[in-house]
């Protein structure tokens, strides 16, 4: 285990918002480590500051304090441009809301960041990738004129189209009904195997952390590595 | 660069099929269209109305003289291929056996006149026709009263200088016969080809030679540019069509300007609406924007993706806008051809590229500001909806749209001061509203805690989004105020036409009314139940000295030592009159007027004040003037303005009678007959064979149809100008409505009542409609004020009803407008508001 490379390091994270009331900070001082490949899960209420981490190491965000590096960058002293092109290069994502431009296809949606990337043929790969989602008979439709499992699938197959090598995942299943939340879980985590990628996933679903690697708790801007089966945690709450 | 153009074609493609881009796009199209529109119009009617001008001087250009001119002066313009043509005129006593008459002598070449028609009849008063002959060598056209007066008919020979002329045909009408009451001997028309053979030119006759000059505008400047220095100021006179400053002239110049008015509101209402539609389009890529940026898009690929679709949707929309436009504007032609005759074969260059430029630089400027923010929203957005844009500053956009509206507005108008006025009443608005918006604040404050009623539901949404509110009752307020500038503009101009010319204006004049013939020609205007305005007593007087200085009022010989330096004369005698009633239209400036003279003190004169500032005279001076062998010495007292746009005699000089009483008078006076009576008044004027009747009639139509037609264009364009106004109100309400989305979808899914939602809906826009339009209402006093007094030279009147009528206006329509959209919202369902938020 000790052979395989750091995807993901972060040292003495932390994360300060302005307010009317002064400076707040909402990350305590995080560390920690994913290795290559490895799948994780960031659990916790709503509120302990889950997404704010999830900004912060895909680069989305600006760090206030310590270090995070990606795949050995120094995220923390790249500028906005520079994380930009990192993501391009490294990073997919998948959301809640599932973020796909609504005035492009299916299809569309698929090859942008393929598009983004510089990357030959989106077209061709996109079409490939689309069969892998099973949605190949829908490419020409817009998000609006998809179901809310569709949409998802489509996003995931947005996430992957560019092999990145780490995938985030905000609440990917928090606006699905449990048979297409299934679906998409099982397609995500597929998907995922086949291409090795590194995952980040948060959640509040204990269900779907359960199928990561290793699960992490937010619990007030402070993360800690859960020991324990998660039915315990989610019984204490 | 690739990559974005076909993802820009891809976003613009899709976009524009589902309906996306088309308040955009609408915002484009209107402003090229109206741009369009207006100025292709205005310039096909201003060539009408140009055309309609050159005819009265019977050419685009006319150079009068005392003396023949050098032959290649002629040769010169017609070298540079610009048409010329010829007349002499004088007064000239005409022969017929014992008959005679002193005629209004004009000599023709082939050529004239350039512009305009000759008109002639085949019964003596009848109505005219035109004719394309000319008389020929030989050959005599003269009036109907000339007719009369010799007493000769068509075929008969009338004696003119030193030879035998055969009258042709009985002349009705030339372009260029001048109107003036005192001119007013019967016409007779020659050719100039027998003017030699007359003898009428000889030593001490005063004889005029015109010179017409007609083709490209550029091209008769630049002979001018080249004639100018030959030319003597004593004996030459040159005269185009724009120095024309008859009622006519000035009509058409003022109309001229309210095209160029309205053209300019025009462009700010696009602009307006194409800001407020830019910043829409801009909202909706908020999330487009932070997912390409997410999924790695530097911020130069953003840019450049963004800036290339607005470069779609800009051409795209002039396209549209000047197809629409040019058949707008032909359908319009088509309607008012019987009334307005412009030419619609001529295609006009200027117009199509003011309306390109217009577009390009409203939609490049006025998009920058919201595609700037839209640039700014960070890719953090995917993961929290309510981060916005980071780049929010309203004083950049004000920078960045005023200064675009100003720039506009200057390269279209090349007239800073109406520009400048425009521009500052729009400053004014906005500041106010901006200060009105803060108050509400306040207002909304002190009502929203209470209860959720309508009013306090409307009064707590415009308090909340006071920002958003302010943009929006920015917008509101231009747009009504733009549409009361152009309304009472067009208002008050029409009326001051129409002013111009009542129903009963005077269609005869009459002069050489001596003492005795007064009293019978009264009693014979009562009999005949004939309406007659006052009878005004003149002598024909040479003003020989100011004080003790002598003047000159002859011109000097040719030949001639140029006389010595000093006051210039009127060149020729001066009608005197004398009263102590002050003439209507006539407003003492200076001075006091004479009514209550006291014998002994000297003889009060009051001077018309244009003529006052030409020859240098000042209140107290003493002027002279030779009636006959007498001498006559009055002192100015009082200095008039006098509205020449009355078609009523006035006078430079109106004297105490005093200073008269031994001059027997003529008087002249005026009255009106109707169309249906004409044929009365050779019985009415019967028994006063030597009284001078001029017929003016001729002239009213001309100038009542101009007047017509100039109103009925202006008219056109208040509509086109409404049209517009009205599409960007439109526009407004449905970006507002897209706002409210998220805010009727909560109160209708927790359950609050349609009717109360739409009741705190409308109250919310009736009241942002009632404030709006007050606020237009005084922007609009403001700008009138500047408009009227610096630059359309009108008196300036208060507009109080629009006080009342705007914010009831703004209301009712902003109201109405917000209730079409909030019904439509409301008639669906909560689950399809829901979905229509994402």
């Amino acid at each position: 285990m000790s052979t395989t490379p750091t995807m993901i390091e972060t040292k003495s994270l932390i994360k300060k918002v302005n307010t009317s009331e002064g400076s707040l900070q909402i990350l305590q001082p995080i560390s920690f480590e994913v290795k290559s490949g490895e799948t994780i899960a960031i659990i916790g209420a709503s509120g302990s500051g889950k997404s704010t981490l999830l900004g912060l190491l895909a680069g989305l965000d600006e760090v206030s304090g310590g270090h995070i590096f990606l795949d050995g960058e120094p995220l923390h002293e790249m500028d906005e441009e520079a994380r930009a092109r990192l993501r391009g290069e490294k990073v997919g994502f998948i959301f809640q809301s599932f973020m796909l431009v609504q005035s492009l296809t299916a299809l569309e949606n698929i090859m942008l960041p393929a598009e983004i990337a510089g990357m030959d043929n989106p077209k061709e790969r996109a079409q490939k990738i689309i069969q892998q989602v099973g949605l190949e008979h829908r490419a020409h439709h817009f998000p609006n004129q998809l179901s809310g499992g569709e949409q998802q699938r489509v996003a995931i197959a947005r996430a992957f189209i560019t092999q990145p090598k780490i995938l985030f995942a905000d609440e990917p299943t928090g606006n699905l009904d449990s048979a297409n939340s299934q679906k998409v879980e099982d397609l995500l985590f597929k998907m995922n195997d086949e291409l090795q990628t590194t995952l980040v996933l948060v959640t509040h679903d204990n269900e779907l952390a359960k199928r990561c690697q290793r699960q992490l708790n937010m619990n007030a801007g402070t993360l800690t590595e859960v020991t324990q089966p998660l039915k315990v945690i989610a019984g204490g709450e | 660069m690739g990559m974005s153009f076909s993802l820009a074609w891809r976003l613009f493609k899709h976009e524009a099929k589902r309906g996306e881009l088309t308040i955009i796009l609408l915002a484009i199209v209107l402003s090229v269209t109206s741009v369009l529109a207006l100025s292709l119009f205005s310039e096909r009617l201003q060539q009408a109305l140009t055309d309609r001008s050159a005819e009265f001087i019977a050419a685009d250009s006319q150079l009068r003289s005392r003396n023949p001119v050098p032959d290649e002066w002629i040769q010169e313009a017609k070298n540079r291929g610009i048409d010329t043509a010829f007349q002499l005129s004088t007064r000239s006593m005409v022969f017929n056996q014992n008959n005679l008459a002193l005629s209004d002598l004009r000599a023709v070449n082939t050529e004239y006149p350039l512009k305009g028609t000759i008109k002639i009849t085949d019964t003596p008063f009848a109505t005219g026709y035109e004719t394309q002959n000319r008389p020929q060598p030989g050959e005599v056209w003269i009036d109907s009263r000339l007719l009369q007066l010799l007493k000769v008919d068509i075929g008969d020979q009338v004696d003119v200088g030193d030879i035998k002329l055969t009258v042709a045909n009985i002349l009705s009408e030339i372009p260029d016969a001048g109107f003036s009451v005192f001119n007013t001997d019967p016409m007779l028309l020659m050719s100039s080809d027998d003017i030699a053979a007359t003898n009428i030119t000889g030593p001490g006759s005063r004889v005029n030679y015109k010179y017409y000059f007609a083709g490209d505008r550029g091209e008769i400047e630049s002979y001018y540019d080249w004639l100018r220095p030959q030319l003597d100021r004593e004996l030459h006179r040159w005269q185009s069509i724009e120095d024309d400053d008859s009622a006519i002239g000035r009509s058409v110049a003022r109309a001229e300007e309210f095209f160029l008015l309205a053209s300019l509101l025009a462009i700010i209402l696009a602009a307006v609406s194409i800001a407020v539609a830019a910043q829409r389009f801009s909202q909706r890529h908020f999330d487009p924007v932070a997912i390409m940026k997410t999924l790695g898009a530097s911020k130069q690929m953003v840019r450049r993706i963004y800036l290339i679709q607005i470069c779609f949707i800009t051409v795209l929309g002039i396209v549209i806008g000047i197809i629409v436009g040019y058949l707008l504007q032909l359908g319009v032609v088509a309607l008012l051809a019987d009334a307005v005759p412009v030419a619609i074969d001529t295609w006009y260059w200027r117009p199509v590229g003011i309306a390109v430029f217009t577009g390009i630089t409203c939609a490049l400027l006025f998009s920058l500001y919201p595609l700037l923010q839209l640039f700014s929203v960070p890719p953090l957005r995917v993961l929290r909806k309510d981060i916005d844009a980071t780049l929010s500053s309203r004083a950049l956009q004000f920078v960045f749209s005023g200064s675009a509206v100003f720039i506009l507005m200057m390269f279209y108008s090349g007239d800073f001061q109406i520009s400048a006025i425009l521009f500052a009443s729009g400053a004014l608005l906005v500041a106010s509203l901006v200060g009105m918006t803060y108050l509400l604040i306040l207002v909304g404050r002190k009502f929203g805690t209470s209860g959720i009623g309508a009013w306090t539901l409307a009064w707590a949404r415009i308090r909340r989004r006071a920002m958003g509110n302010s943009v929006q009752l920015i917008s509101f307020a231009i747009t009504i105020m733009l549409l009361l500038v152009v309304l009472v503009m067009r208002n008050d101009m029409v009326k001051q036409w129409r002013e111009q010319l009542p129903q009963g204006t005077p269609n005869y004049f009459l002069s050489n009314v001596s003492e005795t013939q007064k009293e019978g020609l009264v009693q014979r205007f009562e009999e005949f139940d004939v309406e007659y305005q006052d009878f005004y007593p003149v002598a024909r007087g040479r003003f020989v000295a100011v004080n003790d200085e002598n003047i000159r009022t002859e011109v000097s010989k040719e030949g001639d030592e140029p006389a010595r330096e000093g006051r210039r004369g009127l060149g020729r005698e001066a009608n005197l009159s004398w009263s102590t009633t002050l003439q209507k239209g006539n407003e003492i400036v200076e001075g006091q007027w004479h009514d209550d003279w006291q014998e002994g003190e000297p003889v009060p004169l009051s001077i018309e004040k244009e003529i006052a500032e030409r020859l240098e005279i000042n209140m107290g001076d003493q002027l002279t003037f030779n009636v006959g062998s007498e001498q006559i010495v009055a002192t100015v007292t009082s200095i008039r303005l006098v509205d020449w746009q009355t078609l009523q005699p006035n006078f430079f000089f109106v004297l105490h009678p005093k200073a008269m009483e031994n001059f027997t008078p003529t008087y002249i006076t005026s009255f009106h007959l109707k169309d249906s009576r004409k044929s009365e008044i050779s019985n009415l004027m019967a028994p006063y064979a030597s009284v001078t009747l001029f017929d003016i009639d001729a002239r009213i139509d001309q100038l009542r149809e101009i007047i017509d037609q100039v109103s009925m264009a202006v008219e056109f364009i208040l509509v086109l100008v409404l049209v517009a106004g009205s599409l960007v109100l439109i526009a407004q309400v449905q970006a507002s409505m897209d706002e409210r989305l998220q805010e009727l979808a909560i109160l209708r899914t927790l359950g609050l009542r349609g009717s109360r939602i739409r009741f705190s809906v409308i109250n919310e826009f009736l009241i942002i409609g009632v404030v709006a339009g007050l606020m237009a209402a005084m922007a609009n006093e403001f700008s009138l004020y500047l408009l009227q007094t610096q630059v359309f030279e009108m008196p300036f009147n208060w507009h109080l009803e629009y006080w009342i009528i705007a914010p009831v206006a703004g209301a009712l329509v902003v109201g109405i407008l917000g209730a079409i959209g909030c019904w439509r919202l409301l008639s669906l369902n909560t689950s399809s508001l829901l979905r229509k938020m994402v």
